[in-house]
């Protein structure tokens, strides 16, 4: 299980960074990407190499979709993270913009600075803010879906609904490694 | 809009790029008009006397009426405290190390060099992407992804690469304060022997240095010189930059 931003290296200067608001997109985008190679070469590949199944909460499409939603180059940010390893199986837990700001709103009072986009200076209503910066997230996770074959599950729905789908997919996935490895075991 | 396509540059970064120009994929949000700073970048590997130098040519050129700011490898006040932790703690891998020089090329590039170069100042810079393209070379870092990670690096005026040889420059660190452990590349488990390892080491960047002397336009100079001999050339060569008219024309006129 490895969480995204959670790198003890990166966590000092990234803490700096928000504390002060003085993250450019750029180096929100670099300092993430920091995190996430510290993150892939120590949490990520050995359990791969071990056999070990990895999940992950977020990728690097989060990269993709938010670093791009703050008007850094598209193709840069898919460059800078080639390094990082195909899932193999990534899923997207899609939610209409509403959806996502009310469970947001509803979870705590205050948005965060860079959750809410409002380094954008887009509005300075946090609410607003979150609302134009989320809705350019989403629409570059769109774009994501068919470019990198992401398996999209509606969020929309209830946990347990959900879940349901998500198992069923994963399953589906881990089936037919097992098929492999029993047609191995016949040869 | 327009879809995306995921296509590999290949060329990555454009070694002969205009000076003020970004050498690859751009930043988006910070389109670079001509503005009418300079970047004097002052490369070279430990032990050729840049800050010496960099002070010198400082204040000769404020003398003269420019405004001078002064920048330097892994100084951003972000990134700073970070990249020292890391260095003393020996777990940084070489992507790590990478991407933790960009990130503070990053923030001091668009807090210190482009409000200069849009102030009109000329930045000297203590180093710049070349010390890092030379130590991921060294390390064996994908040359493509660096090459395209650094994109977004400002193509400086005039960049000066003080070169010395190997024996030089092993004196000169062993004279100043003695080996530490990366400038010896003992990450790169070169062997036991902290000097052999510093050798190996050294040796390897200065090759790398010397294959990106073409590619980047460098003005080589060799600096076993004396200092003050050093910093005349260096002075004649910027003053002559400095008195030139702009090189718009000029620069437009071989673009195809």
């Amino acid at each position: 299980m490895t969480e995204w931003n959670s790198s003890a290296l990166v966590k000092a200067a990234t803490k700096t960074g928000k504390k002060k608001n003085a993250l450019t997109p750029m180096t929100f985008s670099l300092l993430h990407a920091t995190d996430f190679a510290d993150r892939l070469l120590y949490n990520i590949i050995p359990p791969l190499k071990a056999g070990m199944i990895v999940l992950a909460d977020r990728y690097a499409y989060t990269a993709f979709s938010r670093d791009t939603a703050r008007g850094v180059d598209r193709k840069w940010v898919r460059e800078l993270y080639s390094f990082a390893v195909k899932p193999d199986l990534a899923v997207y837990f899609r939610v209409p913009i509403e959806v996502s700001t009310e469970r947001l709103l509803a979870r705590r009072v205050k948005l965060k600075f860079y959750e809410a986009g409002m380094d954008m200076g887009w509005s300075t209503n946090a609410v607003e803010s979150f609302r134009l910066f989320q809705g350019k997230v989403l629409d570059e996770y769109d774009r994501l879906v068919d470019e990198f074959g992401l398996s999209v599950i509606a969020a929309s729905g209830s946990i347990t609904e959900q879940q349901r789908t998500f198992r069923k997919l994963v399953s589906e996935h881990l089936e037919i490694k097992d098929d492999n490895e029993y047609t191995d075991d016949l040869a | 809009m327009t879809t995306s396509t995921p296509t590999t540059s290949p060329d990555p970064m454009d070694g002969g790029a205009k000076p003020g120009s970004y050498y690859g994929n751009p930043i988006p949000y910070l389109p670079m008009d001509v503005y009418p700073g300079k970047i004097i970048a002052i490369e070279g590997t430990d032990g050729v006397g840049r800050s010496t130098q960099i002070f010198l040519l400082r204040e000769w050129l404020e003398v003269q009426g420019y405004g001078v700011v002064e920048t330097g490898w892994t100084r951003s006040e972000l990134m700073q405290p970070t990249i020292e932790l890391a260095k003393a703690s020996n777990t940084l891998n070489k992507l790590t190390f990478q991407l933790l020089y960009a990130t503070d090329f990053a923030d001091r590039l668009e807090k210190e060099i482009i409000p200069a170069l849009k102030a009109g100042f000329i930045v000297l810079s203590d180093r710049y992407i070349y010390t890092a393209l030379a130590r991921a070379g060294v390390r064996g870092v994908d040359k493509t992804w660096v090459r395209n990670l650094y994109g977004f690096a400002i193509v400086p005026h005039l960049i000066f690469y003080l070169r010395i040889d190997e024996k030089t420059l092993i004196r000169r660190v062993l004279q100043a304060r003695g080996m530490d452990y990366w400038e010896s590349g003992m990450d790169m488990k070169l062997g036991d022997d902290i000097y052999e390892s510093f050798r190996a080491y050294q040796r390897s960047l200065l090759k790398e240095y010397a294959s990106m002397a073409d590619e980047f336009n460098f003005r080589v100079l060799d600096a076993r010189r004396k200092v003050d001999v050093l910093q005349d050339e260096l002075r004649r060569q910027i003053g002559a930059f400095l008195a030139e008219p702009e090189p718009v024309a000029r620069v437009e006129a071989t673009t195809p």
